[in-house]
């Protein structure tokens, strides 16, 4: 058992977990018709047989392009906002109502809004998004103006630095934890909300493939396509975002380079 | 009570020197939340600090001398009703807002920033042409004893170096005053030691005017050259001592050791004065 300890804890519990999960899926997959239910053998069939075609590429970057616009748009205006919100106390009260009408409207309304207003553009998916992430990315970026040490903008005072230097190195270092948290927040939201764009609006991407296989009744394909997009966002999110995650927060702990 | 010739004496200036700081009749006062009464924080100070010398405020806990500092540097408002006024007056030659350095009881880098980052932010600060940045650092560093610490990040410091930084960010703007807010107090005493050493050798060095404040009357004596001593209830100064042992000192100088003492005894006789006044 001794070698175990090479491994986290908490990874030999995960990988059992994971293995029963897949056999008792095998298992009841063997009851229904693959194209109903799919086992994790035929479903693998299935995701390499789409990967195999040189267009699935181009569905998926048209898909990927999109929630990396809606994020990047989300977290500029999240972040202004949330910044106005805790920088100053008049526009506080009044944002502050805002973001809760936002935040509570549902989400379905504004994917359907888009597209009524703003018909089968690309308008459309970018919007919704924009208007259900950025008021998350707001909420914990102004929960993290509250953080903000009030000893160190005191120093930056004495040494009269200008509002934008002590926002540039005072304040956004000190957010960056809620900045990374808003934004792994965000990416998680906002490739299911550009799924549901697609699947209601432009007709292409990722999302619209979902409905074509939804109309044959594919399910299997459905899931080919759904599970390999997690799949490829959960390592967007793994090798992209935490490793920046480590990299900003080096300071933390080790020397420079 | 003093009597109100005190102050009088207090003012006297000392050598035909440019004053840096003038503190005037300062006086401030604090909402107390529910009374009708103002609580007094500073009670009519004066003081003044010449070009090149170092200057102390000595006193209790809670006599006010830090809100005194955080008034001089502009972080605490002085409601001019209050009475008094502070000036700090700007170099000879130099117009525009005096720069002011200030080394705090805590070190209050910005973590984030390399020792390097650190200086640079306060010479982007006061706008000091990035022609310069390299020098300044790299003069300042060495100074303070942390030349070849330039890319390193605070957190992997130790208290007393990253009270270096501190001291070393606050000269890098060659300031017209350096504050300094017990900086030594949150350190163990034997750092703290070498720490009060250094600084004697680097300020004979980078020849900064200082207004230091402390409680502890040794360090006071050692480092400065005159010593404004202030009471509690009321927040007065009290007394202007000069302190007239040359330098280059040494701490187990037995002339600064009686001076310690009999200053102590001074303050112990305000106190107890100020107590029984009290009731």
């Amino acid at each position: 058992m001794k070698d175990l300890v090479l491994f986290k804890p908490g990874f030999l519990p995960g990988l059992i977990t994971v293995i029963v999960a897949i056999v008792l899926w095998q298992l009841v997959s063997l009851l229904f018709l693959p194209v109903f239910l799919p086992g994790p053998l035929i479903l693998l069939d299935r995701v390499i047989e789409v990967y195999g075609q040189s267009e699935t590429y181009l569905v998926v970057w048209q898909t990927v392009s999109r929630i990396f616009q809606g994020l990047v748009l989300s977290m500029l205006i999240g972040t202004a906002i949330g910044l106005m919100m805790g920088l100053r106390r008049d526009l506080e009260a009044f944002l502050d109502s805002w973001i809760m009408v936002l935040l509570t409207f549902p989400a379905i309304c504004w994917a359907f809004l888009a597209v009524l207003w703003f018909g089968l553009s690309e308008i459309a998916p970018l919007l919704t998004v924009l208007l259900i992430v950025f008021p998350f990315v707001s909420m914990n970026v102004w929960e993290g103006t509250k953080a903000v040490e009030k000893a160190l903008i005191d120093m930056a005072h004495v040494y009269r630095a200008n509002r934008a230097l002590v926002i540039r190195k005072v304040i956004i270092p000190q957010l960056m934890p809620y900045l990374f948290s808003a934004l792994r927040i965000a990416l998680s939201l906002s490739w299911k909300i550009v799924l549901v764009g697609e699947a209601f609006g432009v007709a292409s991407g990722v999302g619209q493939r979902l409905v074509f296989w939804f109309e044959d009744t594919r399910v299997d394909m459905m899931l080919a396509w759904g599970i390999s997009f997690m799949v490829i966002m959960t390592l967007i999110d793994l090798l992209i975002f935490r490793l920046w995650e480590k990299r900003t927060f080096v300071w933390r702990h080790k020397f420079a380079t | 009570m003093q009597p109100d010739q005190a102050t009088v004496t207090l003012e006297e200036a000392g050598p035909d020197r440019a004053t840096v700081v003038s503190v005037d009749n300062l006086t401030k006062r604090f909402n107390v939340p529910g009374g009708e009464e103002k609580f007094v924080v500073l009670d009519a100070i004066s003081l003044k600090v010449h070009e090149g010398s170092f200057a102390a405020i000595v006193g209790p806990s809670g006599c006010g001398k830090s809100t005194l500092l955080n008034i001089i540097s502009g972080i605490e408002t002085h409601d001019p009703s209050d009475g008094g006024s502070v000036t700090v007056h700007p170099r000879a030659g130099e117009g525009g807002e005096p720069r002011i350095g200030y080394v705090f009881q805590s070190a209050r880098l910005l973590n984030w920033l390399t020792v390097e980052g650190n200086l640079q932010f306060a010479l982007e600060a006061q706008q000091i042409p990035r022609n310069v940045w390299g020098e300044r650092v790299s003069k300042y560093l060495e100074m303070v004893g942390l030349g070849g610490q330039e890319k390193n990040y605070p957190l992997n410091l130790s208290g007393g170096m990253q009270q270096r930084v501190a001291i070393a960010r606050a000269l890098a703007i060659e300031p017209d005053i350096l504050l300094m807010d017990e900086p030594f107090s949150h350190l163990d005493e034997i750092t703290a030691r070498k720490m009060r050493f250094d600084l004697m050798d680097i300020l004979a060095r980078a020849k900064t005017t200082i207004l230091f404040v402390t409680h502890d009357l040794g360090e006071a004596v050692f480092l400065s050259d005159h010593i404004y001593m202030m009471s509690t209830k009321p927040a007065r100064i009290f007394k202007r001592v000069d302190v007239d042992v040359p330098r280059p000192r040494k701490p187990e100088d037995p002339q600064i050791f009686d001076m310690e003492k009999e200053l102590v005894r001074e303050f112990f006789s305000v106190l107890d004065q100020n107590a029984i006044a009290e009731g």
